[in-house]
């Protein structure tokens, strides 16, 4: 077993977050973000601010934003995740279009103020489509009563096969198979999935014997992406614990998170 | 290493691999683990919860070399779970009792709580307290709606000085004043990389209060290593967590 990703994975967390303080980046807590990763052998970290009311007003998201965009700047290992509400309507659209073409951010972040597949996604969906960067969104299948209240409209496996129905040209990343809930609901909701605009992050504080191998038979090698979302040493575990091939722990990694990037259609204006 | 956090036995609501004596045996063995404390899964939804218990003494005998600890499971609500103990204590030479409330329909603050807690402290063994057994997110209807909470035991064992108690699959604030000296934690669910969680938890209670745990079968062992790999500590403290402490509790 190894204490460090090695090297040559070029290991990639694809969910991660940067956290407001005093209405400014807090740095402290971002150091430890970086701390834990070098600790861990992870060489970049997808970071986003997550608002989670049920209603994030587009200036809250851009608040958020700017955080995420400070983080952005102090390490070129940190790469932004815009975050999003479409019930901000047409200004959150321009929200996303500065985070992704002139602040460089590389995808969008939802949490649950939606479903993936709501009607009010739509010019959200679209436009991420034409700008070729993904969608995260924090996802789980609650059984317990406090987590249902506190979100009752958190997306799950079958939300996301409906999201790709209906915005059939959007990529999805459904936010930590360890991050709460019933995770095997979700993988057998799963199991039959086809499409090349879907992958699953591994992330979150459960660590159930055989939950990332169960996740890799379900939705296919192809379909994973290395993350933490903060459970550092519980991602590293269970990405060993899976008994990969080698080709598999590469996608899974940084080779899968690379191909999304290579999808992305616009370039970085100067800020 | 000895790991203090591990079980045998089905569980109703998921499918466990390396779920009986030799085959966990084998598995901790393959981590460098080389003892372990031991408690049987089907304690939770028995009724009469000591049948696991003697599941478990049977189950044991396979184990010729003395790798598992055994400890019992008690229900201090159920009948004859005082006669229960002292079979698991002195017929079974069990090391521990783990309580298991939500399951068990009770309070941890009641008085049934306590009868049980007075017991364990005249057989001078430790209590057990998991936070939860699975996480309640992902919970089978049948099964508890929420954690016992890191809280509730830290009160419990700062008011029942005279009883041991081991806290398990829970995390504790770093700084959460005057630790009990009665109350060990073990560190499954601590972080330890991101915020050194897990350093400043021990620099508050004390590396002599700290367990090294898995949670398996339930839970892959690797998570478990790399938080005790990437604490901070003396070789002398390290080696107090990692079996030290627990070869002290359970010996």
């Amino acid at each position: 077993m190894f204490y460090r990703m090695p090297e040559k994975y070029h290991t990639v967390d694809v969910h991660n977050h940067v956290w407001f303080k005093n209405g400014t980046l807090d740095g402290e807590r971002m150091h430890d973000l970086l701390i834990a990763s070098d600790l861990l052998g992870i060489e970049k970290l997808c970071v986003s601010v997550p608002l989670t009311n049920p209603y994030a007003a587009p200036e809250k998201c851009r608040q958020a934003n700017d955080v995420t965009y400070q983080a952005m700047q102090y390490s070129d290992r940190l790469l932004g995740f815009c975050f999003a509400d479409a019930a901000g309507g047409e200004e959150m659209i321009k929200e996303v279009d500065r985070c992704i073409c002139k602040l460089g951010m590389v995808g969008i972040k939802m949490y649950h103020q939606h479903k993936l597949q709501d009607r009010i996604q739509k010019d959200l969906m679209q436009r991420a489509a034409e700008l070729g960067v993904p969608v995260l969104m924090h996802a789980a299948m609650a059984r317990n009563a406090a987590t249902i209240e506190r979100g009752p409209l958190c997306s799950h496996a079958g939300d996301f096969l409906e999201a790709l129905e209906v915005y059939p040209d959007t990529m999805f990343i459904q936010g930590h198979i360890g991050g709460g809930g019933d995770w095997q609901w979700n993988l057998r909701t799963l199991e039959t999935i086809e499409s090349d605009n879907y992958w699953i992050d591994l992330s979150g504080s459960v660590i159930d014997a055989g939950i990332l191998r169960d996740t890799v038979d379900a939705v296919g090698a192809d379909r994973v992406l290395f993350a933490t979302d903060g459970s550092f040493e519980e991602a590293v575990g269970k990405l060993q614990a899976a008994h990969l091939s080698e080709a598999e722990i590469l996608k899974i990694t940084s080779g899968n998170f690379n191909k999304i990037m290579q999808r992305r259609k616009v370039a970085v204006k100067n800020v | 290493m000895f790991d203090i956090n591990t079980s045998i036995g089905h569980w109703p609501f998921r499918r466990l691999t390396r779920n009986t004596v030799p085959e966990l045996k084998d598995y901790l063995q393959s981590f460098g683990i080389s003892r372990a404390a031991v408690c049987h899964n089907h304690a939770a939804c028995y009724q009469n919860c000591h049948d696991a218990n003697i599941e478990l003494y049977e189950a044991l005998q396979q184990d010729k070399e003395g790798f598992f600890v055994g400890i019992a499971t008690l229900n201090p609500t159920y009948a004859a779970w005082q006669r229960d103990l002292e079979c698991c204590v002195k017929k079974f030479n069990f090391r521990g009792v783990r309580i298991l409330p939500k399951y068990h329909n009770y309070l941890l603050n009641s008085r049934a709580s306590w009868e049980l807690f007075d017991a364990a402290a005249e057989y001078k063994i430790p209590v057990i307290i998991p936070n939860e057994l699975v996480n309640c997110r992902q919970r089978f209807w049948m099964e508890p709606e929420e954690a016992l909470g890191a809280g509730n035991i830290f009160a419990t064992a700062s008011r029942f000085s005279d009883t041991t108690f081991v806290a398990m699959e829970t995390a504790f604030p770093e700084t959460p004043g005057r630790h009990p000296q009665n109350l060990y934690v073990e560190m499954s669910r601590f972080l330890s990389c991101y915020g050194r969680k897990l350093n400043k938890f021990i620099a508050a209670a004390g590396a002599d209060h700290v367990l090294f745990g898995s949670g398996a079968p339930f839970k892959e062992i690797e998570p478990a290593l790399l938080k005790l790999y990437h604490t901070e500590l003396s070789d002398s403290d390290r080696l107090l967590i990692a079996r030290g402490n627990a070869e002290k509790l359970f010996g």
